[in-house]
């Protein structure tokens, strides 16, 4: 009984979801249409005479009312066809199938990175607690907060690559090489995505530094953790079957909705290292006026963001049983 | 919890000197070139060459009946024979006949055929198609919708010879016969709607010295040498590889590293460097694109509200349009931004048409007190001395649309601007993205902009200058002279190229007075390209160009 | 007597005293326009608003605000309502409102002069260059010419014709040759300004380098303090506005209005909100005003939240229900039950929207759909800096520190509200 309710409230959730995705999508749809501009306007050369330039605009299926429009789209977009690029002349959904893989291995790397770094850190700095090392942690996440990605990546940008000139400042990898030893492309792939990762993850690792420490800091004068502690529990058991498993919840709630975001682009550090990802795609497709390709990755950005969130949400289900009662009311 | 510090330490040593173990990996040697490019293309078909790398690049793998190259002494292209081997010209010049290869095939082995030739006309002309040269067959027999009428056209005398018949009183040239052949097979079993998106765009069959390797998408692009072309020879170029580079400053430092052995449209602050490097030659590409000023010569509101043609308010005067001409300062711009690497312009017509340029033309100097002067020999006077010049009450005030991705127009905008404001004039920069800009100035709404052209070779202005503005879209300033209209309608005409280079300066003379536009400045593609290229030419008509033969 | 501490009214006051002194000249000529403006407003009331412009209000704001404030603070020093304590985001934050206020008087230069670009571009920072001053015109007089002096004086122009800044210098009998970027140029004695028979040089110093324009880094970062701090205000006094409209809404009413505002809100924020900024700056067209509207449009959600759940809870409180039942008209209920209970909430998570709305406007400068090169801002600073990475440091870098240190500032001021606020989150 509890389970098939738990089953239905999941249920609920996804729906309003999926409805809310599909008033985005909707909105966009409309917004990209009324606004001034013209998507056909690169593919008229100067020859073509009026009637012509009705045709290519017919082709884009411009010139119909934007109802008719968006009743067309909405068919086919039940079937899985978002149409075809007007800039990639393929359709949507192949266009963005290329780049999520890389968008998400590149992403995922960051986010791993800044979650792994973030505990590394505030364990460290609660180690030695209001010592120097926490002093000095706490006050560096609160400066590496405030660094803005686009000036730690330029700044990484003109030391590792124009002046030491140790990593590649963009691509993903090295293009031409003959070598098709599987370590030696990884290594590759490792080579080129290191500064950006890097970069990527500087931004959340404070984050998760504050939100490991702060939940460190609240269970350390608990109860149970002054209990643990009478009983003769060593500091580091304390820590590692406790006070990390106990701060993971709210972690997790917060890391997916983050992933979501970081999935859908990570829009800055793509532009800085010239990465082919989503968020690259997203304000390309932008500033060409590629109206479908908007809509697509409008949709497969919600879409992450709403599997991420869900996934999370599981995952703290598993770990506290507790939550589940909650959810219910 | 030492271990845990420990740990970490360990997980950074390991971070580091994995990365810094695989510091350079070797790309391959002498035969392979990598040519940068900002962008990727979007399909390879010569169809749809919308983009010059497009163009660029099927132009490797496709093989046109004729191809052009550059004649600096004459400042003219010359015809040399492709898939045609020969060809001959009617005595009045309205057919010609063409001598065809046997041994060129396609890359899945098929012969290469008249039939692929008279198909390729058939199919570029296509409306259903909207390929790029769509509408420019203006010499054949065509419908109405401009399609070829291939029965009245073609005559196929031999399996090898060709009869192109042209439309009586048109000015055919070798020039309309270049452009890559199709594959008939290929593209005849899908119906034509298709062509565009067809999956045949992506793994192409080619008929050029070189065939497509890999297309590895957003990354690059590799062609390899085809040995059985007849353009093939040994010891040239076996790899190209156009690797698509976004950002500028990445291009650079690869250029500088020898990751890139060709890179184009360098900036000229950044040749000193590149020529340092010891291992790159360093040159450029003249007068293919100007910047120019566009001023509005008419009123858009009027416009907009009854499409009625009223002179602007500002710019409607040839004296002023002159006077703002001399209030800029292009020499600065020419020196400081562009280092050098570009020359002042007159005139649409470029330096590089060596016999159609008038060299007694003298650029407008730089000169603020001439042109207070000028100004207020028209009016235009600061009465209440509070820095703005206004006449009839209304002050002279403007805004400047320019594309917000174009350092070079910003710069020489935010420039320009202050030197304005020194005369009493007041500029706004509004910066638009692109496609608005477009849009904005299509609609004449924009009282001045900042953009350029790049000119076709071989010469053609009327589309832009013409003044019946239903037909030429593309005269932005709505400039409207019936002198210059005879001028431009006497150019299509069968006249001698003496003749025609008279007009040309005419033409000048005219635009030069009248300034529709201030012509800011052509600017030099500066190229970069390694040592080991030889055999490279760097003309007018490109750099990426001809690659076969480099070495 | 109560022992003196130092205190951020001190460093306000200290801040202050040194403009004072290092600007007293400008200051003097300030007040004299500001009295012959007024005296021109009397006489001629047309050609005194000919001759308005914003510039020279701003001019005679800070000057009035530099003798005003410290006044002020003196009288006021008994019940200051500024922080006692020692605290790092406390000065910044003070800098920031000093830059903010007295911008004209800290800098003295216009943020758009350029002059010789071949000579000033690119210089490093500490660099100095050295001025040539050409004879003005024969003065004209009369009381307009000498109120246009007065005000071409203080009021810096965008561009001096009088002035070459120049490498070097030959002076022969007849005249002098400078050089600029290895080209001469010629110009006869009696054009240039002299002392004691040597042609006048005074030097001009650029603390923080110059652009590509040969525009002085310094002054652009201060006035694009300004810049940026009033594009986060207004942007954030947008959001604070719809933000809690709604929450009001829809917490009060509940229902149907509830449901929709709340999908509004699902809707907002079910993908990057980043692209949807793009989309509008892009397609509408990018200004000062549309990046305001823009940021100020896509922060309301957290504020619709917080409001929103406040009101909720405060529905279910005793003393609310009671007061209701009072018969308490609407508008009372709000203003005296339910605002100070959500103020605090709603300041501190200003606080934060504020600087992220400043984090967005630089990174939306830094991908060129920020507010154009009308006025300096960091990120549009950056971005252009981005251009001479390898040649130009100081482009990027001090812009890059002043962004820093604002994002650091304002979060930690806003870290120490809500500290303040709610003591259980005290350390």
């Amino acid at each position: 009984m509890k389970s098939s309710a738990l089953f239905l409230s999941l249920i609920k959730r996804l729906t309003t979801s999926v409805f809310v995705l599909f008033l985005t999508v909707s909105f966009l749809f409309v917004l990209v249409r009324i606004a001034p501009g013209d998507p056909s306007q690169k593919f008229l050369s100067p020859n073509l005479s009026p009637q012509l330039v009705e045709r290519v605009k017919s082709s884009f299926q411009l010139d119909k009312q934007i109802h008719e429009q968006y009743i067309s789209f909405l068919k086919n977009a039940l079937t899985g066809d978002f149409g075809v690029s007007y800039s990639f002349h393929r359709p949507v959904n192949e266009v963005i199938a290329e780049v999520l893989p890389f968008t998400i291995l590149f992403s995922l790397s960051a986010f791993i990175l800044q979650l792994i770094g973030g505990l590394l850190f505030a364990v460290l700095a609660f180690r030695y607690h209001q010592k120097f090392w926490d002093k000095f942690l706490s006050r560096g996440s609160l400066f590496l907060y405030a660094v803005p990605s686009f000036v730690s990546g330029l700044f990484f940008v003109y030391l590792f690559s124009v002046q030491l000139q140790i990593f590649p400042s963009s691509g993903i990898k090295t293009v031409g090489t003959l070598e098709n030893n599987y370590f030696f492309l990884l290594l590759d792939y490792a080579h080129h995505l290191f500064l950006p990762v890097l970069v990527l993850s500087l931004t959340g690792l404070p984050v998760y530094f504050k939100y490991f420490r702060e939940n460190f800091e609240e269970n350390q004068n608990k109860l149970f953790t002054l209990y643990l502690r009478a009983n003769g529990i060593s500091e580091r058991k304390i820590l590692f079957s406790h006070l990390i498993p106990n701060s993971l919840n709210s972690i997790i709630a917060y890391a997916g909705v983050d992933l979501g975001i970081l999935f859908s682009g990570a829009l800055i550090t793509e532009v800085i290292f010239s990465l082919p990802g989503m968020g690259r795609l997203a304000v390309g497709a932008i500033l060409q006026r590629d109206y479908p390709l908007i809509i697509g990755c409008t949709l497969t950005a919600g879409v992450l963001i709403i599997l991420t969130s869900l996934l999370a949400d599981l995952i703290r289900l598993k770990i506290d049983k507790r939550l589940i009662k909650g959810l219910l009311n | 919890m030492f271990i845990v510090w420990k740990n970490i330490y360990i997980f950074f040593l390991l971070l580091v000197t994995i990365f810094v173990g695989c510091k350079k990996i070797s790309t391959d040697n002498n035969t392979q070139v990598v040519i940068a490019i900002p962008s990727d293309i979007e399909r390879i078909n010569p169809l749809f060459s919308y983009s010059v790398n497009e163009g660029n690049i099927s132009e490797l793998l496709f093989l046109s009946l004729v191809k052009h190259s550059w004649d600096d002494k004459t400042g003219d292209i010359k015809t040399e024979p492709m898939l045609a081997n020969s060809w001959e010209w009617n005595s009045d010049s309205s057919a010609i006949t063409l001598e065809l290869r046997n041994d060129v095939h396609w890359s899945d082995g098929v012969l290469v055929t008249i039939d692929d030739v008279i198909f390729s006309f058939d199919v570029y002309s296509d409306p259903v198609v909207e390929s790029y040269l769509y509408g420019s067959f203006k010499c054949f027999y065509t419908n109405n919708d401009n399609h070829i009428i291939a029965e009245r056209t073609f005559e196929k005398i031999s399996e090898t010879k060709l009869k192109i018949n042209f439309a009586p009183g048109s000015t055919p040239s070798l020039f309309t016969l270049d452009f890559p052949i199709v594959p008939k097979h290929v593209f005849d079993k899908m119906p034509r709607k298709e062509i565009a998106t067809a999956k045949e765009n992506f793994s192409p069959v080619t008929s050029g010295p070189f065939t497509l390797e890999k297309w590895e998408k957003n990354q690059a692009i590799i062609i390899k040498e085809n040995p059985k072309s007849f353009l093939h020879k040994d010891g040239n170029v076996k790899r190209i590889i156009f690797k698509v580079i976004p950002d500028y400053n990445a291009r650079l430092t690869q250029l500088k590293n020898g990751e890139v052995d060709l890179a184009e449209y360098l900036k000229p602050e950044d040749v000193n460097g590149l020529k340092n490097t010891g291992s790159l030659v360093v040159t450029s590409l003249k007068g293919r694109e100007y910047d120019y000023l566009g001023w509005n010569n008419l009123d858009p509101v009027q416009f907009k509200k009854n499409h009625k043609i009223v002179p602007n308010k500002l710019f409607g005067s040839a004296k002023v349009r002159q006077a703002l001409s001399m209030a800029i300062n292009r020499n600065e711009i020419l020196s400081e931004y562009l280092q050098g690497y570009g020359e002042l312009a007159n005139s649409p017509i470029s330096p590089i048409f060596k016999n159609a340029i008038d060299e007694k033309l003298q650029p407008y100097v730089f000169d603020l007190a001439k042109v207070k002067t000028l100004l207020a020999e028209e009016g235009w006077i600061d009465k209440d001395q509070n820095g703005i010049l206004e006449k009839n009450g209304v002050e002279f005030n403007f805004t400047l649309t320019i594309s917000s991705n174009n350092p070079r127009r910003i710069f020489a905008a935010t420039v320009f601007k202050n030197t304005f404001k020194q005369l009493g004039i007041e500029m706004n920069i509004e910066q638009l993205e692109l496609g608005m800009l477009i849009d904005r100035i299509n609609n004449k709404s924009v009282d001045a902009w900042m953009a350029s052209w790049i000119i076709p070779i071989p010469l053609d202005l009327k589309f832009s200058w013409y003044s019946n503005l239903a037909t030429t879209p593309m005269n932005f300033p709505s400039y409207q002279n019936k002198e210059l209209d005879a001028l431009l309608d006497k150019l299509e005409t069968k006249i001698s190229w003496q003749q025609k280079n008279e007009i040309y300066k005419k033409i000048e003379a005219i635009l030069y007075r009248d300034q529709p536009v201030t012509f800011l400045y052509w600017i030099d593609n500066i190229v970069a390209y390694n040592k080991k290229i030889k055999n490279i030419e760097v003309t007018p008509l490109g750099t990426v160009h001809h690659c076969w033969l480099w070495q | 007597m109560k022992r003196i501490r130092f205190s951020v009214f001190h460093f306000f006051f200290f801040l202050l005293l040194i403009t004072i002194g290092l600007r007293l000249p400008l200051l003097g000529e300030t007040a004299i326009l500001l009295i012959s403006y007024i005296a021109l407003l009397i006489t001629d009331f047309r050609t005194a608003l000919d001759q308005f412009s914003l510039s020279m209000a701003d001019y005679f704001c800070s000057f009035l605000l530099i003798i005003a404030i410290p006044l002020f603070l003196f009288l006021k020093r008994n019940n200051l309502f500024l922080p006692k304590n020692f605290s790092f985001s406390h000065y910044t934050l003070s800098v920031l409102l000093y830059t903010f206020l007295f911008a004209p008087v800290i800098t003295n230069d216009n943020y758009e002069f350029q002059k010789d670009i071949s000579v000033t571009r690119l210089l490093p920072p500490f660099s100095s260059i050295h001025v040539l001053h050409l004879k003005s015109n024969t003065e004209k007089s009369g009381r307009l010419n000498d109120f246009l002096s007065l005000k071409n004086n203080v009021v810096k122009n965008s561009f001096d014709e009088k002035i070459i800044f120049f490498d070097s210098l030959q002076i022969t009998q007849s005249g002098v040759f400078y050089f600029q970027n290895e080209r001469g140029n010629g110009l006869p004695l009696s054009s240039i300004e002299m002392v004691d028979g040597k042609p006048y040089i005074s030097i001009k110093f650029f603390l923080l380098g110059s652009d590509e324009f040969g525009r002085d880094i310094f002054t652009r970062i201060i006035y694009g303090t300004r810049i940026s701090l009033l594009i986060g205000f207004c942007a954030v006094i947008l959001s604070l506005i719809i933000g809690v409209v709604l929450g009001f809404l829809a917490g009060f009413s509940g229902g149907v209005t509830d449901i929709l505002l709340s999908r509004l809100t699902d809707m907002f924020l079910s993908f990057p909100i980043i692209f949807f900024i793009i989309l509008i700056l892009a397609f509408f067209g990018n200004s000062f005003i549309s990046v305001i509207v823009v940021l100020g449009f896509s922060g309301w959600m957290s504020l619709f939240r917080i409001v929103k759940g406040e009101i909720l809870s405060l529905k279910t409180k005793d003393y609310f229900i009671t007061a209701r039942q009072l018969g308490l008209s609407g508008t009372k209920l709000l203003l005296k039950e339910a605002l100070p209970i959500i103020a605090i909430p709603v300041i501190v998570n200003t606080v934060f929207q504020f600087g992220n709305v400043v984090l967005s406007e630089s990174a939306l400068s830094f991908l060129g759909l920020g507010i154009g090169n009308e006025f300096p801002s960091w990120g549009g600073m950056i971005n252009s800096g981005q251009e001479y990475l390898s040649q130009a440091w100081w482009m990027i870098l001090f812009p890059g520190a002043a962004i820093i240190l604002t994002l650091v500032t304002v979060n930690d001021f806003g870290r120490k509200l809500a500290q303040y606020f709610n003591p259980r989150l005290h350390e």
